[in-house]
C-alpha cells in the first residue's frame, strides 16, 4: 500500500491531515508543519510516492525514520532529495497549489471524508491536531505565561490527551491493515510528538519563546485537554478484555480508576479486528460528538538552586524550625532567616514560601553552637522560579539575610542539581574543625593535693586549675599508634539525646587533630580545638557522656571534664566551588 | 552580633550544671516495696528516655561494704539485651516490678534494684560489672544502671506520678523528723 493510498484510506475513515501523515509513520517535523500541503503533495504525485522532498528536511531528521517500517521509502526519498534540483521542486510546489485551489475537501480528486464532514473534527486526534483548535489554547497558554511572568526564553510542551485516542488510533490502525495486509499496525507516529511539531511550533511564534525539548527547556507548558465522553468511550473495552479491568475493580483502591493510559494500552495489546468487532461491538472509531478541549494550562520552571554558606552567631537559634507536638520552641531558624528575603525578591506569600522554598545543609549544627569561620555550605530550591536573580539581587539578599544580626551569607550563588549531590555527599564525608570551651571537675592524676586536703569534687572548685602539664598532656594524647592519621580513635554509643529517633549503633570515630590552650583568667577553663571525621558527637567526646563514648577528653587532660560551649570552626568542604553560570547560558 | 570568642559567647560560667542536670529532669520514688530508703531515682530526659538510678537517700550509700552488680535476674541475663532499629525492637520488656540487677555484698546480704517504670530496656551499664564503684561514687552520673524507653504517654504518667526534686527533699525532711 502506498503512501497515496494510506492516505486516502484514513480521509476515508475520518481523519485530519496530520493523522494521516502519523499513519504513514512519517517522523518528520516539517511534515507536521503544515500537514495539509503535505498530504496534498503526496496526493498529487501520481504514483503516490511519498513526497518528503521539502527544502527544510535535514538529513538527520530522515535519518530518523529509517527505523521506521516506512523506512525504505524514506530513505528512497531523502536520497531524492539530496539530488532534486530546485526547478523539480518549485514544480512540485505548482503542482501543489493546483491541488490546493481545487480543494481536497471538494469531490472532484479525493473522496469525501465523509465522517469528518459531519462534525469537521478528527476521529483520531479528536481536533488535537486541527489548527481552526489551536487559537483557544494559544490564548490560555500565554494567558498563563503572562499571569506567572517567567522571563525564560525557552520552554518545552507537552500534551495530556483525552485517553480515549489510544483506542481510536488502534482501530484505525487495525482498519488500514485489514485494508492492506502489508501495513504495518504499530507504524503510528505517536499523538504527542506530532502535537509537538504542529501545534507547538505554532505556539512557540505566539508566546515569543523558542520552543526546545523537554530535558533543555527548564519552562514547561502542559496542556490539558479533555473530551466530553473520555471515560464512556472506553467502557467497551471491559468487554474486550473482561480479566484485565475485572482485576483492577478487585485490587480496588489501589488502582482508583479504572481507565488509564496504561490499562488501555493494556486492554489492547495484541487486540484483533475481529475481537474489538465482535466482543466490545466495535467497527470503527465512534462518531465524534465533541472536539476535545484544553481545559487548563500547567506552567512550571524547573527548580533553581541557590548555594552559599551560612555564619551561626547566635546560641539560641536552631538551623530549621523547631517544633515540638506542633509547638514551635525558638522564634526564628538559620533556615527562616535565609528564606525570608528569597521570598520576598519572588514576591511569595508565608505559605507560598513554605511551599516553595526548600532549605538543605551539608549536615547542621545543635541550636546552641555556633558555627564561625567560613560557615556551612547550604542550598535554597527554589520551586517554579519565574526568574533567575541578578549578580547584585544575591549580594542584596545576602545583605539582607545578614542585617538579621545572627545569620551572616557572604556568597550566594546559582548551582545545579549535581553541585547538589556534592553538598549532600559532603555531609557524610567531610572533616570538620571546632573549638570547646571546657572545664576541668576534678584534680589530675598528678596534681597535688591542696592544702586543705579536699580533691574538690565541686564544679571549677578552688583547688582544680588547668596546669601546663594538663595542657601538654591534652597536646600529647593519642590512643592510636605513632604515625596514624588520627590521633584519637572514638566509640561512640548513639547519644541518649537522638536516641528515641536513631537505631542504638556503637560508631567508631576518629579526632584528627587535638590541641589544648589555658584561658587566662579562668583558671579550671581550657579551650580544645579539634579536627575530627564526619558524623563524630564532639560534645559528647568532651564529657563522655556517663562513659557511652570512650575515650573521653578527661582521658587525655587525666581528670574529669565537661564541656560549657562548642563553635564549629571550619567545615571542610569547599562549596559552592565554581562561579555562578551565565543565566541560561544554553542559549 | 559580632563574632565574639568562645569565652565572652556564653551567658554564665559561674551557673556550672552537671550533664545530668542540663538534660534530665530527675524524679524519685521512696521505700520500694516498702522497703525503708529503698529509694529510686528516674532521670527523664526531654526526649522521654529514662535512666534508672539509686536516689541519693537509698541505704545502699550508707553501708559500707564492697560490693558487686549483677545483671543476671532469674534467667534473664540484662547484660544480653540489645535492641534493633529506630523502635528498639526486641529489647526486654520491663514492668515497674521487673527487677534490673542486684547488689551483692561481700557478706553475702543483698538487694535487689526495681525498674518502677513500664518500657523497653534499652542499655544497661554494663561498665558497673567492671566498676562497681562508680555506682556509689557517681549514681547520677556514670554509675547510672539502665536506659529505659517508654511511650510518651507512660513516660508522661510515670513523670507525673513520681516525687519532684522539691517534693522528694520535702519527703526526706519530714522522714529525719520521724526518725
Amino acid at each position: 500500500m502506498n503512501q497515496k493510498t494510506i492516505i486516502k484510506r484514513c480521509k476515508e475513515l475520518g481523519c485530519c491531515d496530520a493523522c494521516c501523515i502519523r499513519y504513514l509513520g512519517l517522523k518528520t517535523p516539517s511534515a507536521y508543519e503544515n500537514a495539509q500541503q503535505f498530504v496534498l503533495k503526496i496526493c498529487a504525485d501520481p504514483a503516490g510516492k511519498p513526497q518528503t522532498t521539502e527544502t527544510d528536511i535535514k538529513p538527520e531528521q530522515v535519518a530518523e525514520p529509517s527505523d521506521n517500517h516506512l523506512g525504505g521509502v524514506e530513505t528512497e526519498a531523502s536520497e531524492g532529495a539530496a539530488a532534486a534540483p530546485s526547478s523539480e521542486l518549485n514544480t512540485s510546489n505548482d503542482l501543489l497549489k493546483a491541488d490546493n485551489s481545487s480543494g481536497i475537501d471538494d469531490s472532484s480528486s479525493e473522496p469525501l471524508p465523509k465522517r469528518m464532514k459531519v462534525e469537521g473534527v478528527c476521529v483520531t486526534c479528536l481536533g488535537i491536531l486541527q489548527e481552526e483548535n489551536w487559537p483557544q489554547c494559544w490564548n490560555m497558554v500565554k494567558e498563563m505565561l503572562e499571569k506567572k511572568r517567567y522571563e525564560c526564553p525557552t520552554f518545552a510542551c507537552a500534551l495530556s490527551a483525552p485517553i480515549a485516542t489510544i483506542l481510536r488510533e488502534r482501530i484505525v490502525s487495525l482498519q488500514l491493515k485489514d485494508a492492506c495486509a502489508a501495513y504495518d499496525d504499530a507504524s503510528l507516529t505517536p499523538l504527542k510528538e506530532a502535537w509537538k511539531w504542529s501545534f507547538g511550533a505554532r505556539l512557540a511564534r505566539h508566546v515569543r519563546r523558542a520552543l526546545d525539548s523537554g530535558a533543555v527547556a527548564p519552562l514547561l507548558v502542559t496542556l490539558n485537554i479533555e473530551y466530553p465522553d473520555d471515560m464512556q468511550e472506553l467502557e467497551v473495552l471491559k468487554a474486550l478484555s473482561p480479566g484485565l479491568f475485572n482485576a483492577r475493580r478487585a485490587a480496588g483502591r489501589r488502582f482508583g480508576v479504572e481507565f488509564t493510559r496504561r490499562s488501555v494500552e493494556q486492554a489492547l495489546a495484541g487486540a484483533t479486528l475481529e475481537a474489538l468487532r465482535s466482543r466490545a461491538q466495535l467497527h470503527e472509531a465512534p462518531p465524534v460528538r465533541a472536539r476535545a478541549q484544553c481545559v487548563s494550562v500547567v506552567c512550571t520552571h524547573a527548580p533553581l538552586y541557590l548555594g552559599g554558606r551560612y555564619v551561626k552567631l547566635s546560641r539560641a537559634l536552631p538551623q530549621t524550625p523547631w517544633l515540638v507536638n506542633g509547638v514551635r520552641m525558638m522564634h526564628s531558624s538559620v533556615q527562616e532567616i535565609i528564606c525570608q528575603p528569597i521570598a520576598a525578591l519572588y514576591q511569595l506569600g508565608v505559605e507560598d514560601a513554605e511551599h516553595r522554598l526548600k532549605f538543605m545543609s551539608a549536615g547542621r549544627e545543635d541550636v546552641d553552637v555556633r558555627c564561625l569561620g567560613d560557615g556551612r555550605p547550604f542550598a535554597i530550591e527554589i520551586t517554579d522560579p519565574t526568574r533567575q536573580p541578578s549578580e547584585a539581587e544575591l549580594s542584596e539578599l545576602c545583605e539582607q539575610i545578614s542585617a538579621s544580626g545572627h545569620v551572616r551569607v557572604r556568597r550566594l550563588t546559582p548551582v545545579s542539581r549535581e553541585d547538589l549531590a556534592e553538598l549532600k555527599k559532603g555531609e557524610e564525608t567531610k572533616c570538620k574543625t571546632y573549638e570547646l570551651l571546657c572545664i576541668k571537675l576534678s584534680p589530675s592524676v598528678d596534681d597535688e593535693l591542696t592544702t586543705n586536703g579536699s580533691a574538690s569534687e565541686h564544679a571549677g572548685g578552688a583547688g582544680v586549675a588547668v596546669t601546663a602539664r594538663d595542657i601538654a598532656r591534652v597536646n600529647a594524647y593519642r590512643n592510636t599508634p605513632e604515625g596514624d592519621a588520627a590521633r584519637v580513635l572514638l566509640q561512640q554509643r548513639t547519644p541518649v539525646r537522638v536516641l528515641h529517633r536513631r537505631p542504638l549503633l556503637t560508631r567508631a570515630r576518629r579526632i584528627l587533630e587535638l590541641s589544648a590552650s589555658p584561658v587566662p583568667g579562668h583558671p579550671a577553663l581550657l579551650v580544645v580545638r579539634v579536627r575530627t571525621e564526619a558524623g563524630t558527637y564532639v560534645k559528647e567526646w568532651a564529657h563522655g557522656e556517663l562513659g557511652r563514648t570512650r575515650p573521653r577528653l578527661g582521658d587525655a587532660l587525666g581528670a574529669r571534664a565537661d564541656i560549657l560551649a562548642l563553635d564549629v570552626a571550619a567545615v571542610e568542604l569547599d562549596w559552592p566551588r565554581r562561579p555562578a553560570p551565565a543565566a541560561y547560558d544554553s542559549l | 552580633m559580632e563574632e565574639i570568642s568562645i569565652l565572652d559567647s556564653i551567658p554564665d560560667l559561674n551557673n556550672f550544671k552537671t550533664f545530668t542536670d542540663r538534660y534530665f529532669s530527675k524524679r524519685y520514688i521512696t521505700d520500694v516495696d516498702g522497703i525503708k530508703n529503698n529509694d529510686i531515682m528516674i532521670m527523664f530526659h526531654s526526649n522521654r528516655i529514662a535512666l534508672l538510678s539509686l536516689a541519693p537517700s537509698h541505704f545502699f550509700f550508707s553501708k559500707n561494704e564492697e560490693y558487686k552488680v549483677n545483671y543476671t535476674v532469674g534467667k534473664v541475663d540484662r547484660l544480653k539485651n540489645s535492641v534493633r532499629g529506630k523502635s528498639k525492637r526486641g529489647g526486654q520488656q520491663l514492668s515497674p516490678k521487673s527487677i534490673i540487677c542486684k547488689i551483692e555484698f561481700e557478706d553475702g546480704s543483698g538487694f535487689e534494684i526495681p525498674c518502677c517504670m513500664k518500657g523497653t530496656l534499652v542499655e544497661v551499664n554494663e561498665e558497673l560489672v567492671n566498676q562497681p564503684k562508680l555506682l556509689k561514687e557517681m549514681p547520677d552520673a556514670d554509675g547510672y544502671i539502665a536506659i529505659i524507653l517508654s511511650s510518651i504517654a507512660i513516660s508522661e504518667a510515670t513523670k507525673s506520678e513520681l516525687l519532684t526534686h522539691e517534693e522528694y527533699l520535702k519527703v526526706l525532711d519530714s522522714c529525719e523528723i520521724k526518725d
